[in-house]
């Protein structure tokens, strides 16, 4: 996946190449009652599926107000697309669509009649609206059910309703705040491939605001982390997710056995949960981990070299590092 | 089977075809916000007659335009028959049009403007290339055009139903004359009543608090003008009343526009006494209860957040 | 024992059958609760609690009918999903108004020791309205603890929590449920599950699909072949050597290694070393592609 990207806007505007589809620069907002939501967050947000995380109030959904203009920052900047939110907020508006957390949906409307009215809030003329609103529904995977009010809906199909709306004015980036709550688990699947998709093959940018991990693990290139309004950490994912130098082992049974077999040709070991883990001191580990089980006759479940998880980012036990904040 | 991939994303082969149904970019035009606002000027404007929302949407829409007609009707055919014109053009019938217009207002504005509170919509449209005021001018200058087709479309009626029977040019001339203050006032009556109908439903998602408020805004104020002005010797006509009672009317906004009409010359008799010195008073309270509709409605709308 | 016991329980609304002939036992230790939306978990705890009555079967816990049984209410706790705080009042006042409602002989010890479990002891004197979704979860957990019930009920509890919220509340229920009590939450987010519960109870449609510990559950389904890939130092050559196997059904180069489908899988777990090692194959990585509990999930809910 290219760096860079031209960004084509609407009426021929000579497009904009950029490495970063979000930078903000000691970005700040104060509230009234001294409340800090952001404190001079500085952090470039890469093209392609950004995962945006943090605790509650960690300032991610200030950090989207401020993005699509809504709210003015304090001190400090915001550039999206290669504009300023303070000068162009009805642009960026233009190129950005907006998936919101909660419940906005009107019940007595068909799903067709809703994004179509979107569409034309959006800027696009009556007929490209009711074409581009086809469309996103389809992309989204809504068919007959689009006909039907709203308010008949399942709350997997509203998902796609408010994602298809966020798609329909042709954004070249998307801000997805949860988008898989309330579904059940074939829902969340199916919500986070049409995601995955749109990311990929659909070309446009996205930032996926989430309080799963796992989630964004399996979808993201990149992750920014926000900790009580500044950066906590913003790295692509295969860094996150870097490999250790352990290879985790699961037999059914057994296990005890291995240990001791393991450590009699000279491989330390220990036991976490279901597995065995053990130090991969190069290549050759792999191999007496083989003929060792294949010796003992064991049922082998699981071999994996253990990877860090996003996770481990929260637990207590980690001290908050601030690392130098950058493009991913 | 050999497939070449043409620069469009098709695929082509022998005998066949794979169109590219994948993702297009828009390379259209995009409108700017003069035209977002009137796209949802005009959706509003549906509303407002329950236009594209089923049978029962329309029920109060249409019920209302339908009695606001009436008088019109009913004298365009009796003035066919040989009697005049009696309905007046700047006044209507005041009772008839005040309660109408009340029952219109108390019901649609809440289409408009609950029914997006409640649903929670409205960080979808402020997401959007369009600034925070211009939602709620959208909605004003919709339902304004609303209110004013249930006050001016029966005077045009009247009017016509007039000068079909009136003989001549001078007499359509009479007409025409006496019909232009009407529609004057009648804005002003559209004016008001829908600035004030959007700003208390402007206040709750509920429609049926929504249309309640209203409802009972508009009904004691108007009861509390009346019985004030009876209570302290008002009287219709030309002779003088006394100051109390010349002030009551200030109390409600049908009774203000009454005053407004009169204070501007409007000679036709009405239940709210002539104010004559007070007059400007009147036009006063109009602008006062005005503003405070439209600062109401600002205020409500710069301070949605994004949930 | 705090052992929920339930014996052919339906419970219908008109026409719709919101749980349909459940027959399951519930121990000590955490269970989880899955289902698609709409399954009857909700109903189903609310059931257990003794606020809904079955329509036909029985329901005890601990040996006693929860319906139309005021001392369910010592028995039960219930941590709904829905917010049913009163936001005005403080974390203190709310959770000693619980207890004095439940007629505790001593509300304030009992009010101070659930909230020291929920760790929620510097934030009790604030008002509900000040306090994080974290916080209104953990209060709402401190309540439904103060009269100690054996048994604690939680529907959707991760509902909005952060990670680090979520990982306390987890270490919380994990404690509770290694004190004995038993603890039935329900919930979507299957990460969690598979993290927290040892057993699990799987409703789908108002009927009961699978209990129990989900690999165990998945080494079931016979019917269907075991996935797993594999990635070694020659995976075509294993490849071949495995469509060998009676045990192996299905093999197939994929860019990401070699996927191969057992239908034995005890058979395929044991050899599979042995012939690596024989045909002298360097295995870098096995892994059950479907064996997740989202895999298991998802075939209990498409049959």
């Amino acid at each position: 996946m290219s760096d860079s990207r031209v960004i084509e806007t609407a009426a021929g505007e000579p497009g904009v190449t950029e490495t970063s589809v979000i930078e903000t620069q000691a970005l700040t907002k104060r509230y009234p009652r001294g409340v800090t939501a952001l404190d001079g967050l500085t952090v470039a947000f890469a093209p392609g599926i950004t995962g945006l995380i943090g605790a509650n109030g960690a300032g991610k959904s200030t950090l989207i107000k401020i993005l699509l203009g809504l709210v003015p920052p304090t001190s400090g900047r915001a550039i999206v697309l290669g504009r300023d939110t303070a000068a162009s907020a009805e642009r960026i508006r233009t190129l950005t669509g907006y998936m919101p957390e909660h419940d906005c949906l009107p019940p007595d409307v068909t799903g067709t009649e809703f994004v179509t009215h979107l569409g034309r809030m959006s800027g696009l003329p009556a007929t490209a609206a009711k074409e581009r609103a086809a469309e996103s529904l389809r992309h989204v995977g809504l068919h007959e059910e689009r006909y039907r009010l709203i308010g008949t809906y399942s709350t997997g199909m509203k998902q796609r309703v408010k994602l298809a709306q966020a798609l329909v004015g042709d954004p070249r980036l998307l801000l997805l705040d949860e988008p898989t709550t309330g579904l059940d688990p074939g829902g969340r699947a199916a919500m986070l491939d049409l995601i995955a998709r749109i990311g990929g093959e659909f070309g446009i940018s996205i930032v996926v605001s989430s309080h799963l991990l796992g989630e964004v693990e399996r979808i993201c290139d990149h992750l920014v982390a926000l900790e009580r309004g500044g950066l906590l950490r913003a790295d692509t994912m295969t860094s996150f997710t870097r490999v250790s130098h352990v290879l985790a082992v699961e037999v059914d049974e057994g296990r005890q056995e291995l240990a001791a077999e393991l450590t009699r040709r000279g491989l330390a070991s220990r036991p976490d949960e279901r597995a065995l883990l053990v130090r991969l001191e190069g290549d050759a580990t792999y191999d007496v981990v083989r003929d060792v089980i294949a010796d003992l006759g064991l049922p082998l479940n699981r071999l994996e070299q253990r990877r860090r998880r996003v996770e481990e980012l929260f637990r207590d036990d980690q001290a908050a590092s601030h690392a130098p904040g950058g493009a991913a | 089977m050999s497939g070449e991939t043409a620069t469009n994303g098709e695929i082509a082969g022998h005998g066949g075809v794979i169109h590219d149904l994948g993702y297009q970019y828009y390379e259209g035009p995009r409108l700017g916000r003069a035209a977002i606002i009137r796209a949802l000027q005009w959706h509003s404007l549906r509303s407002a007659f329950g236009i594209g929302r089923g049978v029962r949407a329309k029920i109060v829409p249409v019920l209302t335009f339908a009695i606001m007609c009436l008088p019109a009707v009913a004298n365009a055919i009796s003035a066919a028959r040989g009697g005049g014109r009696i309905v007046p053009y700047d006044t209507y019938l005041f009772r008839l049009r005040g309660l109408v217009m009340v029952i219109f207002v108390a019901a649609q504005a809440p289409e408009l403007v609950s029914r997006d509170l409640r649903s929670h919509v409205l960080p979808l449209y402020f997401c959007r290339p369009m600034r925070r005021l211009d939602y709620p001018l959208a909605k004003l200058a919709a339902f304004t055009v609303a209110c004013l087709a249930l006050v001016e479309i029966p005077l045009l009626l009247l009017y016509l139903g007039t000068i079909v029977s009136a003989g001549g040019g001078a007499a359509i001339w009479n007409q025409t004359k006496a019909l232009i203050p009407g529609l004057l006032i009648g804005v002003a009556w559209a004016v008001l009543f829908a600035a004030i109908g959007l700003a208390l439903a402007s206040l709750t998602g509920r429609r049926a608090y929504a249309t309640g408020a209203i409802a009972i805004y508009f009904f004691l104020s108007w009861s509390l003008a009346s019985i004030l002005i009876g209570v302290t010797g008002g009287r219709p006509g030309p002779a003088a009343s006394p100051l109390t009672s010349r002030l009551a009317g200030l109390v409600s906004p049908p009774t203000v526009l009454e005053g407004v009409r009169q204070w501007l010359g409007g000679t036709s008799i009405s239940p709210v006494p002539r104010p004559g010195s007070v007059g400007v008073l009147y036009g006063v309270m109009f602008l006062v209860l005005l503003g405070a509709s439209l600062g109401g409605l600002a205020a409500r709308y710069r301070k949605a957040g994004l949930s | 024992m705090s052992t929920i016991e339930l014996s052919h329980v339906s419970r219908w609304y008109g026409n719709v059958v919101a749980i349909n002939d459940i027959t399951m036992t519930i121990g000590p230790g955490v269970t989880g609760l899955l289902g698609p939306n709409g399954a009857g978990k909700s109903t189903l705890l609310h059931l257990i609690s003794g606020f809904l009555a079955p329509s036909r079967g029985e329901l005890t816990v601990a040996g006693t009918a929860s319906w139309h049984n005021p001392g369910i209410y010592r028995m039960v706790g219930l941590v709904p999903e829905r917010d049913s705080v009163y936001s005005f009042l403080t974390g203190e006042a709310f959770v000693r108004t619980t207890a004095q409602l439940h007629k505790l002989p001593d509300p304030e010890a009992a009010t101070r020791r659930a909230i020291g479990i929920v760790e929620m002891a510097d934030a009790q004197d604030r008002r509900i309205s000040t306090y994080s979704k974290g916080m209104r979860q953990r209060i709402k957990v401190a309540a439904a603890l103060v009269h100690d019930p054996p048994v604690l009920l939680l529907d959707e509890p991760f509902n909005g929590m952060d990670p680090r919220q979520r990982l306390h509340m987890m270490d919380l229920l994990h404690r509770l449920g290694e004190q004995g009590r038993t603890i039935l939450f329900s919930s979507h987010i299957l990460e969690e599950v598979e993290r927290l519960s040892g057993t699990i109870q799987v409703i789908v449609a108002g009927r009961l699909a699978a209990s129990g510990d989900f690999r165990a559950i998945r080494r079931l389904m016979t019917s269907r072949p075991h996935v797993f890939m594999v990635r070694t130092s020659d995976d075509r050559r294993l490849g071949a050597c495995l469509i060998g196997r009676p045990a192996v059904t299905g093999v197939e180069l994929t860019g990401r290694g070699l996927q191969v489908r057992a239908s034995d899988y005890g058979a395929f777990s044991r050899e599979l070393a042995v012939l690596a090692r024989d045909e002298g194959i360097r295995l870098r990585e096995l892994l059950p592609a479907d064996e997740s509990l989202e895999s298991v999930f998802a075939y209990l809910v498409e049959t």
